[in-house]
Formats: structure tokens, sequence, C-alpha cells
């Protein structure tokens, strides 16, 4: 698939459109500037944004967050929460990992992901006969130029769904170390810039089940979060067996974003304030983690929390990150990271997680 | 303004000026080599040609003023600008060497303040593109040099004055002197009538008016009488006053009449000093000279402050048969005339009061005239004078009395000072120029003493008791004199508005001159004993000085720290006081739970209170962790916390 065959320039004013016309969503964030009477203060606000990134006849970058979201939520229904956090974690610039068994919708979501974003989607099925040639690309020679010649592999593109990625073999794994922390690919001693901007997700079945191999730790380190679908709940799952087929909705969404806006968006998710009482609970947060478990959270885990709860204070309309969104990103974000702790086997890295939260007074 | 510069160095800066601003447009610049040598050498050269030598402070300040000239014409880039900037700043050094007028002072300021607007414009944002704005590079600069403020306090209280060894002698003593000298000449002191020139100012700390009776101050006694030319007993130039100076020391304090002056000198380069008539309680580094004047040990080439006092009566009434000879001795030129005069007094009454009653009785009677202009005499043309001029000016009366009274077998000696002087309401001073210089007689009755008598007033009565200006100003009203300047002159300077602003001048100069020229090492070592350091040079004084220096940075620095902390502890605070009081009824907050979690579980426990807890919650999240913490609200978040739950006690 080409990269660049969404340079609509139309692309705004498509957004707007379908923005302006989707309002009050089912899935709608408090954006409301909540404006304190007593002391004429705006709490919570987006003016810092407001001018750089949208048009001025535009509502906020919220909305923007909000029409992607609310898409998304029609196609997996009933799981708001998980879909949330994927959005938090494409604008915090990291990399997914959705875990769970089979069939509850993990490929559906990456799908709904890559299509509202106009980004030029590929999906890669792993197996454990897959080498790393087959997902980075092959020098072939060329018979007509007398020259080897680079053929590029399904990981240049924007979104790359990598479905069961525990199936594959460590060596197939490990070739995406590179990919997915520098966003770059060296073969042969040359190396190849992967477009921007560039956002894994992978689905893993859960590890217990039949033929997996674990992801390393270096390998789950490189996953901002990690989520998990789970089986719907009754209605929803009524809603869904009613509705249309989820093929046919998939192919009629239409992109929210232009690959631009999204870049933009990233970069205001950076910008969202985090203030030094902040980072001393996230910090707080980091030395617990290592003085309960052996291994702990790494900086770079650290870096993580930061980010994704900048995303989730974006979506939800704030200048300013707050402990709250610190927790609400915390497990997906921990969790994984914490699992492997040999000295509590028995442990889920969710409850582990769950009890530092828990454990860790707000500054 | 340009002081003792050569007239032409400056033209020759603005020269240079002016040639920069045409050659600049054009792209011109001195480059040459050659032309730069050439350049140097022959205003090197000319320096030395209009001062004939390079030695000295003038020559200093012109070669830097000349050097500077030349580099701007030479200079291009930006390190050669910095390099004029700071060579500028030397230059307003330097301008103190030549006066250190508080109007010169005041230049150099604006001086300076303009060089480090320049500098900050230079390397302010706006230098790349456009010339840029004025006024915020100002704002920059004023804001530095606020912050340096307390560093220039604390430097000017504490640095060092270096009185000895390292010293440059700023002028040469002839051309410091102003004022009267030791020799009185006729006609000296009425050419001093129209200068401006301060001579000091005086304050009465003791008393709220003004001593009664004319205000003679006492500057000099001269002893050698050469007819109408008089001398002061020792060569000028010769630093020692001897032990011959040393008159004998009034014994008692005159009691009650005693009056106190502080007085601040002007540089006169001289040794003199002045008091009231006369002084009898020495200042420090002073000796009191034989005829009961004061006498500075070192000439005085600076401002100096002391304190005198003096007394209205007379003191030691003896008279040494050596000093009797001195004040009796008159030169053998003086003619047969004028002695057959002093003769004829004796023969009338030889009772020394009776002498000098027929003498002043002389000067009233036979029409002498009192002028500033009274034309010249000669040393020996005391006949001339007496029998056929009969006009004169004070030190041609004081001259020519003290002689007679000499002839006339009278002990006589003739003091110079000053007369009156013009108070100053907001500075609550006299000032005395060096127009009020005066000159009178001291004569000697062996009942009282020495007695002052000033020949002036018996022909000009009335001048006694003003100062010299205002005396004019009268016999100028009255007609009896010729103005000196024209009418419209004489009015504007004597309108209200005009006098007021110039006593207010010179009030603000006087505080200058006191409080900062006057801040020497003995008031800065008094000042330091006031508050407990005693220093034992200046080398230690340094260290002290830099020891103090670091520890105001130093607390500096943690008040600006502190500054920024106690804030975010404040809020905190107060939200734990709000959670305590929540936690009263019952609503307690997990020590994991995030505010806004918090309020929203509060405030659907505790519904009445809800828009509090709702106000208190989100007043707490933008203080603690919004980017722009309003500083005004941490108040109002106190009142609303305090108010919270408040009647439900």
């Amino acid at each position: 698939m080409n990269t660049h065959n969404f340079s609509d320039p139309s692309g705004r004013r498509m957004i707007a459109t379908s923005g302006a016309q989707e309002r009050p969503c089912v899935g709608r964030l408090s954006t409301a500037g909540v404006t304190d009477p007593g002391y004429n203060l705006p709490i919570f606000r987006i003016s810092l944004f407001a001018n750089r990134i949208v048009p001025a006849d535009h509502p906020g970058v919220t909305d923007y967050v909000d029409a992607f979201t609310k898409q998304i939520c029609e196609v997996i229904v009933g799981k708001n929460q998980a879909v949330k956090l994927a959005v938090a974690c494409l604008l915090a610039r990291g990399h997914l990992l959705i875990e769970d068994i089979p069939g509850v919708g993990k490929t559906t979501l990456s799908q709904a992901l890559a299509r509202s974003l106009a980004l030029a989607f590929q999906r890669i099925q792993f197996t454990s006969d897959l080498l790393p040639a087959d997902i980075l690309g092959n020098s072939i020679f060329d018979r007509g130029e007398q020259r080897f010649v680079f053929h590029r592999g399904p990981l240049f593109s924007q979104v790359v769904l990598i479905d069961e990625v525990n199936r594959a073999t460590a060596k197939t794994q490990s070739a995406l170390l590179e990919a997915m922390e520098e966003h770059q690919i060296s073969i042969d001693g040359t190396t190849y810039e992967l477009p921007e901007p560039f956002f894994v997700i992978a689905t893993q079945n859960p590890q217990h089940q039949v033929g997996t191999f674990p992801l390393p730790e270096s390998q789950l380190d490189r996953f901002l979060m990690r989520i998990e679908l789970g089986v719907p709940d009754r209605a929803s799952e009524r809603a869904m067996l009613l509705g249309m087929d989820r093929r046919e909705m998939l192919k009629e969404l239409k992109p929210v974003f232009n690959p631009e806006t999204l870049l933009e968006i990233q970069d205001s998710v950076r910008k969202v304030h985090a203030s030094s009482a902040l980072l001393d609970y996230l910090q707080d947060l980091l030395d617990a983690s290592r003085q309960r478990h052996t291994t702990g959270l790494s900086p770079r885990a650290g870096l993580a929390l930061l980010h994704a709860s900048q995303a989730w204070a974006l979506m939800n309309g704030r200048d300013m990150v707050l402990p709250e969104d610190i927790q609400a990103v915390a497990i997906a974000v921990m969790a994984h990271r914490l699992g492997h702790d040999i000295e509590q086997p028995g442990q889920s890295g969710r409850t582990l997680a769950d009890n530092l939260l828990h454990s860790v007074p707000v500054p | 303004m340009f002081g003792t510069l050569a007239t032409w160095i400056p033209s020759f800066f603005l020269l240079t000026l002016a040639m920069k601003f045409w050659m600049e447009p054009k792209g011109y610049r001195l480059r040459s080599a050659i032309w730069k040598l050439v350049l140097a050498a022959v205003t090197l050269a000319a320096i030395f040609f209009s001062y004939g030598s390079l030695k000295g402070i003038e020559p200093g300040v012109s070669v830097l003023v000349v050097l500077m000239s030349l580099k701007i014409l030479e200079a291009h880039t930006a390190r050669e600008f910095q390099v004029m900037v700071m060579i500028a700043w030397v230059l307003c050094l330097c301008g103190f060497f030549l006066s250190q007028d508080l109007v010169i002072a005041l230049c150099l300021l604006a001086a300076v303040v303009l060089l480090l607007v320049a500098l900050v414009q230079f390397h302010g944002p706006a230098a790349a593109g456009s010339p840029g704005s004025f006024w915020s590079p100002v704002g920059v600069t004023c804001k530095l040099l606020a912050q340096a403020a307390p560093l220039v306090v604390l430097l000017f209280l504490l640095f060092p004055r270096i009185n000895t060894g390292f010293r440059f002698e700023i002028r040469d003593l002839s051309s410091a002197a102003s004022g009267f000298s030791d020799r009185l000449s006729p006609g000296s002191i009425a050419s001093l009538t129209n200068s401006s020139d301060i001579a000091f100012r005086a304050e009465f700390p003791d008393r709220k008016t003004r001593p009664p009776g004319p205000m003679y101050w006492r500057g000099v006694v001269m002893w050698h009488c050469e007819g109408m030319e008089w001398r002061a007993p020792y060569a000028r130039g010769s630093s020692e006053p001897g032990p011959a100076q040393r008159g004998a020391l009034p014994v008692q304090a005159p009691g009650d009449k005693a009056i106190r002056q502080r007085i601040t000198i002007a540089p006169h380069g001289a040794h003199w000093m002045f008091a009231l008539d006369r002084p009898f309680e020495v200042p420090p580094k002073a000796i009191l000279a034989r005829g009961n004047y004061l006498w500075s040990v070192q000439p005085i080439r600076k401002v100096r402050r002391y304190e005198v006092v003096s007394s209205p009566e007379v003191t030691g009434k003896d008279l040494q048969p050596r000093e009797r000879k001195e004040a009796l001795e008159v030169p053998a030129s003086i003619s047969p005339a004028v002695r057959e005069l002093a003769q004829s007094w004796i023969a009338q009454n030889s009772n020394p009061r009776a002498i000098v009653n027929s003498a002043l009785q002389f000067f009233r009677t036979q029409r002498f005239r009192y002028s500033l202009s009274p034309g010249e005499y000669k040393k020996n043309d005391l006949d001339q004078f007496l029998f056929h001029r009969r006009v004169g000016f004070c030190e041609h009366y004081a001259t020519s009395f003290a002689t007679l009274m000499r002839l006339a077998g009278i002990p006589a000696r003739v003091v110079v000072g000053y007369l009156g002087g013009e108070y100053n309401d907001l500075g609550r001073f006299f000032l005395v120029r060096q127009a009020d210089t005066h000159a009178w007689c001291e004569v000697w009755f062996p009942d009282s003493g020495w007695t002052r008598l000033d020949p002036t007033s018996a022909v000009a009565p009335g001048r006694a008791s003003l100062d010299l200006n205002s005396f004019l100003a009268r016999r100028v009203a009255s007609g009896e004199i010729e103005a000196r300047r024209s009418a419209f002159v004489t009015q504007l300077t004597q309108s209200a508005i005009f006098t007021n602003i110039r006593l207010a001048w010179e009030a603000v100069n006087y505080e200058w001159d006191t409080r900062v020229l006057g801040f020497d090492a003995d008031v800065q070592e008094s000042l330091l004993a006031s508050v407990g350091i005693s220093s034992s040079g200046p080398f230690l004084l340094i260290t002290e000085t830099l020891g103090i220096a670091a520890a105001l940075l130093v607390i500096y620095a943690g008040w600006m720290q502190l500054r920024t902390r106690p804030r975010v502890d404040r809020v905190k605070a107060l939200y734990e006081r709000f959670c305590r009081k929540a936690a009263r009824f019952g609503v307690r907050r997990n020590p994991w739970e995030g505010p806004s979690d918090f309020s929203r579980r509060a405030a659907k426990l505790l519904p009445d209170e809800s828009e509090r807890i709702q106000k208190i919650s989100n007043t707490y999240i933008a203080l603690r962790y919004s980017p722009k913490s309003p500083a005004l609200v941490l108040n109002k978040f106190a009142k609303e916390v305090n108010a919270f739950a408040a009647h439900r006690r």
C-alpha cells in the first residue's frame, strides 16, 4: 500500500463536518471548560492549543479526539475504557499490545484505529516459522540492473498490526526492537527511516495457550500499554449480534484525522503541563515499584507513564496532568512491566500494579 | 564642563563622531595601518604640546579621549564595539579625576546608563534585525542597575578609602588654590567679589538661629606689614607652621556663649580652615596657629568636614614681648606724611582707645568711599590712598588702618576671612562664597587683649550685617553705586522662583558634598565603629566587604529559593486541612486518592457542601497542577477552606 495516498487537501474540512454532525456523542468525555464562578478562573482549559492546531472556526483538539474515539466505540461495542486507552496510547506515540483470547475483537480494534486515522496500514500474521526478513524486507538480485535491490517488507507502514505476536520465535520478535524504539530499520548496513507516525499494534494470546513464545522483557517494555478487551457484557453483545457485520463497518469507516493533524496532536500531548507536585507522585510510584519488586519500573516506564497520562489529560480537555490521569493509565502501562516478578509468581501484573497504586499516597 | 582639558580634545572627539556618521553608511573606515599610526602619533604630539608633558591627569585623560576617537573611526566589528563601551566606562571614571561636582556626577551617571543601554540593545533579541525599540533595553538596564544598587551602596559604605601611599596628585597646588592667599595686597579681595565659588558651608547644630551679631569667619592672620600689603608670617608652600606659629591655647572654656559649628570646606589647596571669630576647640588633624586661627596639618585638597567651637569672647590677654615687637613692626618705606598723621593722634590723646577712635573718625569724616573697583594701588601707595584717592575696598581699609595703628604704637594685625553668608532654609546651613571674603583688623589693648576692629564698617556702615551681594543690591537700589549687571538679570536673579531653585540646588549640592564626597576614611571608620566593626587596615576591610557581599548574596539566593517553596507547601497544608475537616464528617480521603476523585466522592456524600467542595478542589488543582498557578487565589483558597463546613460544628 502506498504511504501517501491520503494527502487529500480537503481532509480537514471532512473532519470538521464529521465532528460537527456527530456531537453529542456517546463516549463523550468531560470536555466542557469548567469555569468556577467564585474565582472566575478557568480551571480546565484547552486554550493552550486552540489557536495552533485547529482552524479558528473549529472546536478544540478534544473534539477531534472525541470524534475519533466515538467512531471506534461504534465498532467495538461496550469497551469504551479499552478504546480510550488505545487512543491515549496512540496519541502518546506509544505502541499498543492487546492481550486476550481469540475472538473478542483485537484485530477489529486495530483495524478500526488504522482506518480512522487515514494512515497506511499493514497486517502481519506472526507464526512460529516467520523470519525477520519476512517482516523487514529482502535484498534481491536484480538481473536487469546487475545489483541487489532492497524490497521493503510489511513493517514499512504507518500502522502495523502484528497479529499473535507471541506465536513467532524470539528471533523474529527481536527484529521488531529497533523498528519500535528508533523508528528505523537497519539491514545490510543500511538504515531505513520508517514513516511517521509509526504505530505498532500487536495482539497476543494469553501465554498459557499452546504454541506461544512469551515476549522478552525488553520487547514488552517497548509497548507503552498492554490492554485487555475481555468479553462484552450481555447488552453490548446483543447490540453486536443485531448490528451490521463488523467487516462491512470497517470498510465504511471514514478517516477522522489526516496524518499531519495526528502529528500535531501528538506534539500537543507532550506540552501538557506536569507540575512538580505531579512529578513527585510519579516518582513515588516508580520508587515504590523498585522497592517492592526485584526489577521494578524502568526509567522508560516512567516516561511511558508520564506520556500516557499527558495524553489522557488532553483527552479529558485539560492542559495539566492530575494524579487521576496517572491512575487511569497506570494499570495499562505498568501491568505488563511488573508481571515478570519471579518473587511473586502467583500474582498477575494487573494485581501488582493495582496494589502499587493503592499503596502510594498522592502527595 | 570640560574643565581643564584642552579645548581641542572634546572638539576632536565630536568631529570623529560626526565623521563616523558620515562614513558608516558609505562603508568607509580607517583601514590602513600606516594612517592609524600617523594619526595616533600626530594626536599624541599635539597633546604633548598642549600640556607640555604626557604625565598627569589631564594629559592622561586626553590620550584616552583621543585614542577613543581614533577607535571610533576604525571600529567595525562587534568586538570593537564592546571594547569602545568599556573604554567609555573608563572615561566616565576619569571624569571624576577632573571634577567631583554633583553636575558632573549626574552627567557621568547618565553616560554610564546610556552605555549600558547600548550594550543591552546590542546584545538584545532585536540586534539581529531592526535597530529595535529604545525603551525595552532601558527597562532591562534599569532592572540591572536596580539589582546592582545594593552592591553599590555596600561598596560605597565599606570599600576602604585609601589615604596613604597610592595617591593621585590630582592637580598641582597653584591651580587648586582658590580664594585668598597668604599675601594680602590691595585689590586681591576686590578681585574675588565676582566669584560665585563656594568657600565653605556652615551649620550650627546646637542652635536654631544664627548667632547674634555679624558673622566674622576667621581665616588667616597676617603679621608682616609692608605698607598696604600684608603677609602671613611664613612663606607659602612651607607645610610646617613651626613652633613659633603656635599661639597660646585658651585655657578656660568660654561657657554658654560657645558656638558649635559644623563646617564643610571646599578644597582650596592651602592650610587654613575657617571658624567663627574665635575658635578655641580644635578639630582633629588641625592646630591653632599663632593668632588663634585654625591650621590644617595637610593642605585641604578635597572636601573636608569638621566641627569646631568658637567663642565671641576674647580669650588670652597676654602679649609676649617678642610678639609685641612683631606686632609693631612697620617698614621703613612709610612716607613721613603718614607717620605724621599717626603722631598727631598720639599728640591728641595717648590712650590707645582714643587713638583708635581718632583713626576711625578720620576714615569717617575724610570722605572715604567704599568701592569694588578702587583702582590700582602699590604697596607703598599708603599716602596716595589716605590723602588723595580715598577710594578702597575692605583690604585697603584693613591694611592701612592696621599700619596706622602700628605707627601709633598700638600692636595690630590683619585678619583675612569671610563675612556673613547666605542662609539656606532647605538645608539649614549658611553658604559662604569667595565673594564674601573680607579683611579686618585686630588691635591689642592692655586691658582687653586682641580686639576686633573693622574699619570698613566706618566707611560702609551696614556691610557687616549683610553678605556682600545683598549689601551691594541694597546700595544699587538706593542709587549709591552703579549696578554691575543689567536690570533684567538683577531682577531675574532676585525673583522668588529663581532664588528658591538656587537654594534647593545648593542644598542638594551640600548633601552631595557632605554625605558622598565627605564620606572619607574617618567618617567610615566611625560609622563602622558604631556598628561594632573595628577595622585594622584596608586589606582587612576589603576582605570584610567581600565577606558581607557574599553573605548578602547567599541570603538573597536563599530568599529566592524560599519564596517559591512555601507557597506550594501552604497550598498543601490548606488542602490537608480541608481533608481533615471532611474526615470529621465521615468522608475520609484515601491516601492514594487524587483531588478530583475525592471531591466527586465527597460531594456525593456531603451534598449540601458539594458546591464548596467542588470549588475548593478546583482551586487546589489549579494551584497545584496547572502551568501558571495564579498567586492571587491563594488567600481566597484559604478563606474557602476556612469557610468549609464552618456552620456544621
